[in-house]
Formats: C-alpha cells, structure tokens, sequence
C-alpha cells in the first residue's frame, strides 16, 4: 500500500511525457523502465561491482570478455528455452541434444573434413530431435515436462550407445587445421563465439519481437484458450518451438566441438538444461508463460557466469558454491516478482 | 483512487446485517459505490438490479470473498468490516453463487459437508453421519437425490439444489442465494419457496437475487435496487408493483434508448444453413437457416447447449453429425482458420479466459485475428499496426491513449471492443457472438448493440448467443430458443416478449405435454 502511493506521482508524471518533458523526468523514466523493464542489466552490473571488491582485475576488458564467451554454450541453449517457456512449456532435454549432436557432429567431421555438411549433420539433428518433443507436446498432447524428461534420459543413452561409451575426438590435423580457429578464433578482441551468441541473440530477438510467430508464441503462453479462438495454429506452433531449440541446441553442439575438439558421450552437456533454465529465470521470462525477453536470457546466461566468476575470485569453496548460486537464483526471481507486482498495481 | 465516508444506520432489534458505502473497483470501473442495505431478522430481501449492476459484487463482499475498499459491515450490532470466507461462516452467513460450486468428483454427501467434515479427533472421517444428515436434508426439501450418488452424474438443476441443500445442513442466520433458480423448473421453484418460508419462521433471513420479477413478488419482503453499481432505492414489495420495480431496475433514462433499427433482413439471400447439428451431452438436432442482414438471437438457460453450439459453429469443437453450409459451401470439420478465412467470426463468451490475451498490449491483441488469417507478410510492421488501431478506435470508439499498453490496462467494455474491432477487421460473412455483453457496464453494452446493428445495416449477418432477455429484444430479427440442447421455440421479432421466452427456456411447454400424456 505505502509503495503505492509512494509510487503515484511517478505515474503521472509518466503518463504526461508532453513537450514539459524535464530532463529530470526524462531521467526518471528511463531509470523506471531500467528497473521494472531490464533489471537484468542493473543486476549484472551489481554482480560485476561485487566482483571488482575480490580482484581489480575482474572488469578488465580480457576478463569481461571471458565472462561472454564462457556463457556461449548455455546462452545460445537459453534462446530457444525462452521461446518454449513463453510459451508455456519447458524443454528438459536441451543438455541431452546437445551430447548427441555434438557426437555426432565429431562422427560426421572426421568423415567429410567439412565445416558446413558438419554443421547441417548437427542442426538438422537437432532439428529432428527438438520436432520429436514437439510432436508429442503439441499434437499428442503430453505435458512437455514428462515428454522431455523421457528424451533427456532417452537421447542420452543413444549419445552413449553411439559412442560406446567412451569419448568422441576430432581427429588431431584436421581439428587445429578447420575447427579450432572457429572455437578459438577471434575478430579484433573479440571471440567468434561471442559473436556467434550475438548474432543468434539479435536473430531471435526479432523473431520473438518483429514477425507474426513470435506474437503466437507470447499468446499461446499467456492463453492458450484465446490463442487457438483467433485461428492460432497451437500445435503447429508448439511443435516448431521445440523443432527451433534442438536447431539452437545443434548449433551450440556444432560450437562445442569447435571449442573442445572431443565430445566425452556420457558428460557433455550434461544437466545443462538446469542452467539453462536458470538463465532463462534470471531474464525475467515468467515460468508460467506469455511473458519474457530474448536479451532478458542473453544477460541470464552472464549473470549465471558472472556469479561463478565471483564466487571463485572470492575463493569460496566449491562444496558451498553451488549452495550461493542457488540463493542468488531464488533471489533474483524473488525480487524480478516483487519488482512485477509493483508495477502492475 | 478509492474514497468514502458515510456514518450509521439505526440498528433494528434481533438479527440484522448492515453493510454500508462500499466501493469495489476493479479494473478502474467501480463495480460497488456507496451502497447500504439493511437486512432484518426473519426477512427475505429481494436484491434487484440488471445484469452487471453490481449485485453480486456486493454479495461477494458479504461473503467475504472480497474486501470492500471501505465501508462497513454491522452484524447484530458488531463491526465486522473485516470478513473472510472462513469468518463469514462462523458469523452464519451461507452463499449459494450463481455459478455451480460442486466437485464433480466427489459425492453429494462429501460436496455438503465438503470443507465442514465431521470426523472423529479431527482425522477420521464420520461418513455414516454425514451420510444420514444429508439424507435428512434432502428429504427435507423433497429431493430425491441419494447423498451416495456423484455430483458428475447430476443435471444442473438438480446440482443446483445441491448447492442449496449445502446451505441449510448448517445452522446459518442468512442466506445468500444468487439466481438460485435459473435452471429450476416451476415445481423446482416452487419446492424452494415453501423451504424458504420455513426458514423465515425459524427466523432466518436471506437475501435474494433474481431477474425474475414474479418470484421475487412472490416471496420477498423487502427490496433494495441497484444500478451501474449504485444505489438506487429500497422499501416493501406490498408498495410497488412490478411495472415500478422495473423502472427503478433500469432506469428511466434508459428505456428510451431504443437501439435504431431498420429491416436489414434479406429473405432471399441464405448465408448460413445448419442442418441437423449434434454433438453427444450438448446439443441435438440443430437445424436453421440465417439470411443475409439478419440477427438471430440464441437463448435457453444454463445447461441449454448454447456454448458448445457456437463453439461448433467456428470449427472450435468437433459434432457428432450434421452439417454447416456458408453460402453453401460445407465448413464443418474445419480447423478454425479455414472457417476464419471461408467468413465466420466469433466472439467467444467469457473474455477473460477465452478472448483476451492478457499478456500482451492492446494493438497486439487487436491484431490477432488479422495476422492469422489475412497478414500476408512474416514481418509485422509496427506502423501499420498502429494505423490499424487507430481506425478501431474511431470505428468502435475504444477509450485507451497508448496503443501499446496492455490490454489488461483497460476496462471490460473498453476491453470488449477491442474484440470486437480484433474481428470487424476481417469483413467476414457471418460474426458469432457468445454472450458478447458479459460483465460490460450499460453504457458499454448499449454501444455493442449499435454495433452490431450497424453489422447488420452493412449486410453481414450476425448470430448472438445471450441469456439477457433486454439485450435479445433491442437487436433480434429472429430468436431460437433452445432447451436441454434442442430448439423448443423459434421467435420472429414480432412475436418476441419476455414471458414466452421463459416459457420455452424453462421447457414448460413440454412439462405440461409431459403430463397431460400421463
């Protein structure tokens, strides 16, 4: 109630953005669409201030960069999840996609030595595997959690059954002579995939943003009722969600291969799909659909990173790291919550 | 944003209820302002007031569902202003809602006592005292229901008389029913009655809220009139006579806002033709014909059908059999968007769940319809989305400054228009509306009939599935009237008044069939 009224004054002054329009206010509205609209920046640029009290070196350009490219992987991952959690599902079986594609992939390279009919194998696998989740959600109508908790272990066990268990490695030469200067390479100081991760951020973003699939997807979250009333095709749509985040997930397969050079069948990618979804939280996209921004998830996946990064410049124990971060994550979404219901009131 | 003041009303002897100055807003329109009403011992008191007046707002505030922003509530002298559910119960207040409260799934003796269990220590259940106390009470009010059977395996009347039943199983001191009978047959009707005149001796109060003027004639004491959520007047039945009673109910500005309308009806031109529609529990054997220019009202109570008739008729749910011909080309069996794109449109009945989509703003929701069936291009140009609202705006006169608000921001009938607009963006043939004036306030409300007039006056032909009798009367041409999922009666515009509607929906006609055959 005080918060309220604390906060009328700001409302109407928002509402009577005229020629009057102050510098001060202008400030005041920014600061407010700062807060209630992208908090996710204001809560990297707190952990990242948090990390310069543990070492001056943490916002250094070298390690800031670091920061974006160790959250490629999950962050590409977490574009797609966005989409499958507007709309009102969830995909648990991104890390296992992410495994089998990518053995595959290494299956593929060492046979054609060729960037592109190896990225197509990946993508176009996991394509496949993301429209087999897609078939049972949107068309059989199984609830996404079992049908995708059914993959995560199915598509594991094929990755290990494909790889006999033991690792898949990309045949030395060939490796630093085609793949490695993708995974290693970088433009002025900036890493590939970092640019990749942008690249796909934008791309997505303007699907989810500018074209007519993207407003399906945020009304088949937030009604699915209303959604399929104005001709909506819901299953359909749900079915190319899931077929687009196996594609994402190919592509983040392909990118682990240029980077690692083996795939371990039984590790890689493993319980990815919690980050994941964490990232996808600490983006502000609401677990029971409809609402949700793609840039939200691009700056989850480095704030889960910059967490880690901090807690190991702070030389916490690893035993207690995991514990932190899962605070941090509850606390995040708590005040993201708080942070919704202010504004709606 | 909420206000309000107001002091005491004099306390009568014994039992009485006061509530006072409540202000329930919801969604910027005030749903309750500054009303009082004073309810005393052994009294039945008739709440009157149009559909969206408000009324069972106020109940809901008595119920203690809802907070009124202020105002008090004065029982047996005491202030109890801070009412919960749970407090409202011990204070002996029952509520019997207008919309069914049971659990299919369980018994009828588990519904009665459902959240009131008698048990042993608090754990065990006391099933066979349950069981026979129900019993009782369903004699008592002369039912022939067995507590043992499942609430699922009950028609609605008689679930109905269950959600009753469930208010007399405990001591109580008022009772709230809210349109208790709408589903009721007359002897239904008249069996409550003589149970209500019983609990009046007992000393109980209770409050009655009802469209129906000869019922409430017949069995209140006093009554309070509400209008637009507002106050209107309150006094003894045995002073007014029904014609007053409905002056005050819709006030007299309002009767000569009479919706203009001319003969659009094209006999020779058939737009729509069902023919023998079934679908298994709904409906059966639904047949007509809708010409071009034409309104057909489709009416009946709760239970009739009517909603997954319409549902059927826009592809959105599958028939048993029959066929749906537009121009005479068959669209039934298709998905939505091919009887999108053939020329039907539809409204769907409760906004809430089933046409707005909450999440996103007002020109997104606009669009909808357009995207899925006309938008040519995957990208959506935000210029021309915002062309495309403000033509709505001017066409259908919504009340909303930016366009890229959300949708929730705005108010029902402002919020109703915007599904309007979404749907008279694609010129289509025929345009379905289910129950398009629920929970819109009057002035609201009158602007939908004028536009759907206006549909009419350019040719398109438009079916309104309603239960509001005022509201089939302004705009109908023709008016089916369906009962138990069949067409019992079917009105020219002539022929049309509010008795023989009710006669039909309440299937009399075929009760005394019935037993004139016996």
């Amino acid at each position: 109630m005080l918060n309220k009224n604390a906060n009328t004054p700001l409302n109407e002054r928002d509402l009577s953005i005229t020629a009057e329009t102050t510098t001060k206010d202008k400030l005041l509205i920014l600061l407010r669409k700062l807060v209630f609209d992208h908090n996710y920046i204001l809560s990297l640029i707190f952990l990242l201030l948090i990390g310069r009290i543990a070492s001056d070196q943490f916002l250094s350009a070298a390690s800031l960069i670091n920061l974006f490219k160790s959250a490629v992987f999950i962050g590409i991952i977490s574009l797609g999840m966005s989409l499958v959690i507007i709309s009102g599902n969830i995909d648990l079986s991104v890390g296992s996609i992410l495994g089998l594609t990518a053995a595959v992939g290494v299956v593929v390279f060492n046979a054609t030595h060729s960037i592109f009919v190896t990225l197509f194998a990946t993508v176009g696998l996991g394509f496949l595997l993301g429209l087999f989740n897609g078939v049972f959600v949107g068309i059989a109508k199984v609830a996404a959690f079992i049908v995708t908790l059914a993959t995560l272990v199915g598509y594991r066990s094929i990755t290990i059954q494909f790889g006999d268990g033991g690792p898949q490695i990309v045949d030395n030469d060939a490796y630093f002579a085609i793949l490695r200067p993708i995974g290693y390479g970088k433009l002025g100081s900036i890493p590939y995939l970092v640019i990749i991760f942008i690249a796909l951020t934008v791309l997505v973003w303007f699907i989810m943003t500018k074209t007519k699939f993207g407003r399906y997807v945020y009304a088949i979250g937030s009604n699915e009722n209303s959604a399929r009333l104005t001709g909506i095709n819901v299953k359909l749509i749900k079915v190319a969600i899931f077929a687009i985040t196996g594609m994402l997930t190919g592509i983040a397969g392909f990118l682990y291969i240029t980077r690692f050079g083996s795939v371990d069948v039984a590790t890689a990618g493993k319980s990815f799909e919690l980050d994941v979804i964490a990232a996808v939280a600490i983006g502000g996209t609401s677990m029971a659909g409809g609402r949700g921004k793609i840039q939200g998830s691009f700056f989850g996946a480095v704030i889960l990173y910059a967490i880690d990064a901090i807690l190991s410049a702070f030389q916490v124990p690893a035993f207690v790291n995991d514990l932190i971060k899962g605070i941090l994550i509850l606390g995040a979404v708590l005040l993201q919550k708080a942070l919704d219901k202010e504004r709606t009131e | 944003m909420e206000y309000f003041h107001r002091s005491t009303t004099i306390l009568e002897r014994g039992f009485s209820c006061i509530w006072k100055c409540e202000t329930k807003s919801f969604d910027a329109v005030k749903a309750v302002q500054d009303v009082s009403l004073t309810v005393n011992e052994a009294e039945i008191h008739g709440l009157l007031g149009e559909n969206g007046a408000g009324k069972s707002t106020l109940m809901n505030v008595l119920g203690g569902i809802l907070r009124q922003d202020s105002g008090e509530i004065i029982i047996d002298g005491e202030d109890h202003s801070h009412l919960t559910p749970l407090k409202a119960d011990h204070l002996g207040i029952k509520f019997i809602h207008q919309e069914l409260n049971l659990v299919d799934d369980l018994c009828v003796y588990e519904n009665l006592f459902l959240h009131n269990e008698l048990t042993h220590g608090g754990l065990v259940l006391k099933k066979r005292e349950m069981v026979s106390r129900s019993r009782e009470i369903l004699k008592k009010m002369q039912l022939n229901i067995d507590p043992l059977d499942y609430v699922r395996d009950l028609d609605t009347s008689r679930k109905q008389l269950v959600e009753i039943a469930r208010a007399l199983l405990f001591d109580c001191k008022l009772i709230i029913m809210d349109e208790p009978t709408t589903s009721l047959t007359n002897e239904e009707i008249s069996n409550l009655f003589v149970i209500m005149r019983s609990l009046k001796k007992e000393g109980i109060s209770c409050i009655y809220i009802s469209h129906k003027m000869p019922e409430l004639f017949e069995i209140c004491d006093r009554y309070t009139v509400m209008r637009d959520g507002k106050f209107v007047a309150t006094g003894n039945f045995a002073d007014i006579d029904e014609k007053q009673a409905t002056e005050m109910l819709v006030g007299r500005s309002l009767v000569h806002e009479v919706v203009e309308k001319s003969n659009t009806v094209d006999e020779n031109t058939t737009v729509l033709e069902v023919q023998q529609l079934s679908c298994t529990n709904h409906f059966n054997d639904i047949s007509f014909t809708l010409h071009k220019g034409e309104i057909m009202a489709i009416t009946g109570l709760f239970g009739d059908g009517r909603g997954e008739l319409s549902e059927c008729l826009f592809g959105a749910r599958k028939v048993n059999s029959g066929k749906i011909l537009l121009k005479g080309k068959e669209i039934q069996g298709q998905p939505i968007i091919r009887v999108m794109k053939s020329g039907v449109s539809m409204v769907p009945r409760n906004r809430k769940e089933r046409s707005i989509i909450k999440d996103m703003s007002i020109k997104d929701n606009l669009s909808m319809a357009f995207f899925t069936s006309k938008h040519k291009n995957v990208y959506v140009s935000d210029r021309e989305e915002t062309q495309r609202f403000e033509k709505s705006k001017q066409e259908t006169n919504i009340k909303a400054s930016d366009p890229d608000n959300k949708i929730t921001s705005l108010s029902g009938g402002n919020q109703q228009k915007v599904i309007f607009s979404r749907w008279f963006g694609l010129d289509s043939d025929v345009y379905i509306m289910d129950n398009p004036t629920q929970g819109i306030d009057v002035g609201a409300k009158f602007e939908m009939y004028q536009l759907i007039t206006k549909l009419a006056e350019q040719g398109k032909s438009v079916i309104v599935f309603s239960s509001e009798y005022p509201e089939i009367h302004k705009i109908a041409d023709t008016c089916l009237v369906l009962y138990k999922g069949e067409i019992n009666k079917k009105f020219t515009r002539d022929e049309l008044n509010e008795m023989d509607v009710m006669y039909y929906a309440t299937g009399s006609n075929k009760k005394e069939g019935a037993q004139s055959h016996a």
